[in-house]
């Protein structure tokens, strides 16, 4: 075993029996199994308020939402900090002094049995996670959806009936506990599920009641209308780059084999950040690829980008927010014409896998011995070769005299060192 | 700081040339008594120690002890360049990187300065002590030269043998076999071709021809050549350098034992 300078380990072993020091501190009281939760909730809502379970209209799944008799559905988001990070709340009452402080803390004891509240920070609060819970709107079609829509088991070519408003409202109610008792509750609610669910549906009228039944085109139309919405807006950063700027993304077809890179094209009508983003693309090659960028394989028409867009804004609508069972009849609806669009992509694909082919065999060319793992053979083999070329140099700076004395048989002749004792120097 | 002036370039070049074809490299050990080297063979059988003495040159000066290991090589590439007669400057610093070489034609008033590449070499010094040989011959070098390339014609290695008698190069090869004999005599018109055996008891070695043909390069610097020899030790062979100083080139080889006994 190398030695080294550590002490030996006796020592330290040594210092950790003895008992470990009686903590004077208070032990930390033991977390809640239900901590609380920092909720962002809009303003100026009735006192009515409350949060309800509702089943999710995507999947069904029971979810919160929060609602409001006069302003209607809010859905929750919840925005967490990276898990890495470790981030948490402090919730502290909303009066600091003493006294209200103590104020506050008797009440919640009175009122919940939740010993807690009084540990800690002036009576805050601690979170484990950093979680926020924000409410936004969310229209009440989407939460009625699922009622209206063909159940799971219905075949495609299976007619729906016209329903009553009642029996659409049974129906809404069977799929939820809640549903019942804030429709009775609230009997405004009726009037506005009434007013989204006509915005949707064909109706007839029998006698002085009116029938509903679910029309696709109208809410294809109304979703359309919202995803519009979303892109005058323009798409959040994240969703442009990934579904739109990155799957309009021309592959510049070089005419030199070598030098095959991919590079976006100016996008005709792009949105603010695009065109800015296009233009630093255009000057950075200006000086190499000037004629490239001019001429670019395929030509973006100027419709496509915001066609994209909202088929992408449509995806989303519709993957987070309708019954699966709705899915085929969208996608298979006409009325945004996205043909223009689907040839397009077709085309990208094509020049794609026609520049990854071309770019594989310059690789090929290119890439001849580029492998990092090659690089220590390589120095062996250059050192070899330096060696070798030494040797041969020497072997070439040999007078005759010594190349011949080479040949000659020493045998039975011993060494001079034998003879006479080396010197020391 | 060396600086050492030889009034004959032509001796450095032969000694040199003596030397280039039996080592590649070699150090020239500078001291304030001369230059000295000394060095083996690739298969370490036979050495060369040579001894330029400060009487050997015009003028000497080495304030410290200097290696200069040189690529005999590259030394004989520069030698070259000089002629018979030039004078002849050997120059370097206490710690050097070149050694600077100046050819000096007196008649022509022509100097030529060249600078060669110093090189680290290590190198095994052996101590050779002082040996009372059994036999010693003193002989013209040219005579030696012609019956070792006489006979390594016929073979391999040749037996010399001391006695009475004379001196005896004995070989024999594929085609047959050859033999010298030299009687000691004493030339008085021509000292230089008198034959001298001094001998204590008779010898009789084995030696590789082929270095002795290799040694023989040195005799053009000597008029006469020393063999010395005794049993089971390395022969020498020994040529006076520049008449009247203790400077000398000597070779030293191994004798063949066993097989060819």
């Amino acid at each position: 075993m190398a030695r080294t300078r550590s002490k030996p380990k006796a020592a330290a072993t040594k210092e950790t029996t003895p008992e470990p020091p009686q903590s004077t501190a208070k032990p930390l009281p033991p977390s809640t199994s239900n901590p609380p939760k920092v909720f962002v909730l809009p303003r100026h809502t009735s006192h009515e308020s409350r949060i309800v379970t509702l089943n999710n209209p995507a999947n069904g799944a029971p979810s919160r939402y929060y609602f409001c008799p006069s302003k209607g559905f809010y859905e929750f988001t919840r925005i967490a900090a990276p898990k890495k990070d470790c981030k948490s709340w402090l919730i502290t009452p909303e009066k600091t002094s003493d006294n209200v402080a103590k104020e506050q803390e008797a009440q919640a004891e009175t009122t919940t049995d939740n010993a807690d509240t009084e540990a800690g920070l002036g009576g805050g609060y601690l979170t484990n996670k950093a979680d926020m819970f924000l409410a936004t709107p969310i229209d009440l079609l989407f939460l009625i959806l699922p009622a209206l829509a063909p159940k799971a088991g219905a075949k495609q070519g299976d007619k729906q009936y016209f329903l009553s408003f009642e029996d659409h409202l049974d129906n809404l109610a069977s799929l939820s506990r809640q549903w019942k008792v804030l429709l009775s509750q609230h009997p405004s609610l009726k009037d506005r599920v009434e007013q989204r669910m006509a915005a949707v549906c064909d109706t007839v009228t029998a006698g002085d009641e009116t029938m509903y039944r679910l029309s696709t085109d109208k809410l294809t139309r109304v979703l359309t209308r919202k995803a519009e919405r979303m892109c005058t807006q323009g798409l959040p950063p994240s969703m442009e780059e990934r579904f739109v700027k990155t799957a309009l993304e021309v592959p510049v077809m070089n005419v030199l084999r070598s030098d095959t890179f991919t590079t976006t094209s100016a996008l005709a009508d792009s949105s603010a950040t695009i065109t800015v983003e296009s233009h630093t693309t255009a000057t950075s090659f200006t000086s190499t690829t000037d004629d490239l960028v001019a001429k670019p394989a395929i030509h973006t028409p100027p419709e496509v980008p915001h066609l994209l867009r909202l088929r992408t804004s449509l995806t989303y609508l519709s993957s987070s927010y309708l019954p699966p069972t709705l899915h085929p009849l969208i996608t298979s609806s006409r009325t945004p014409d996205f043909s223009s669009l689907d040839t397009h992509l077709a085309a990208l694909t094509k020049l794609r896998a026609e520049a990854l082919a071309l770019r594989s065999i310059s690789d090929n060319i290119s890439r001849k011995r580029g492998y990092d793992e090659d690089e220590g053979a390589a120095m062996e083999r250059e050192e070899k070769k330096r060696k070798k070329e030494e040797e041969e140099k020497k072997k070439k700076s040999e007078s005759r005299g010594v190349k011949q004395l080479k040949k000659v048989d020493t045998s039975g002749m011993k060494k001079l060192s034998s003879f006479f004792a080396k010197k020391a120097k | 700081m060396l600086e050492a002036r030889l009034t004959q370039a032509s001796l450095f070049k032969k000694v040199v040339d003596a030397i280039k074809d039996l080592v590649q490299d070699c150090n020239f050990d500078c001291n304030d008594s001369g230059i000295n080297l000394q060095a083996m063979d690739n298969s370490h059988v036979a050495l060369v120690s040579m001894s330029l003495k400060t009487d050997a040159f015009a003028s000497f000066r080495c304030d410290r002890n200097i290696a200069l290991g040189i690529n005999l090589g590259s030394l004989t590439k520069v030698l070259r360049a000089a002629g018979n007669d030039d004078v002849l400057s050997l120059k370097a610093e206490d710690a050097p990187d070149v050694v600077n070489i100046v050819f000096e034609s007196s008649s022509q008033d022509r100097i030529s300065e060249y600078d060669i590449k110093l090189m680290d070499i290590d190198q095994e010094h052996l101590g050779i002590p002082e040996t009372d040989y059994a036999a010693m011959v003193t002989m013209p070098a040219a005579e030696f030269q012609r019956i070792c390339r006489d006979l390594s014609a016929l073979s391999e290695s040749v037996a010399i043998e001391v006695s009475k008698e004379g001196v005896k190069f004995t070989c024999t090869g594929d085609i047959g076999s050859g033999s010298v004999q030299l009687r000691s005599n004493t030339n008085v018109e021509n000292p230089k071709e008198s034959i001298e055996i001094e001998m204590t008891e008779p010898v009789a070695l084995t030696f590789s021809l082929k270095y002795l043909v290799n040694f023989c390069k040195a005799s053009g610097l000597s008029d006469k050549v020393k063999l010395k020899l005794s049993a089971e030790v390395p022969l020498l062979v020994e040529y006076p350098l520049s008449e009247g100083t203790n400077s000398f080139l000597q070779f030293y080889l191994a004798p063949k034992i066993g097989d060819e006994e």
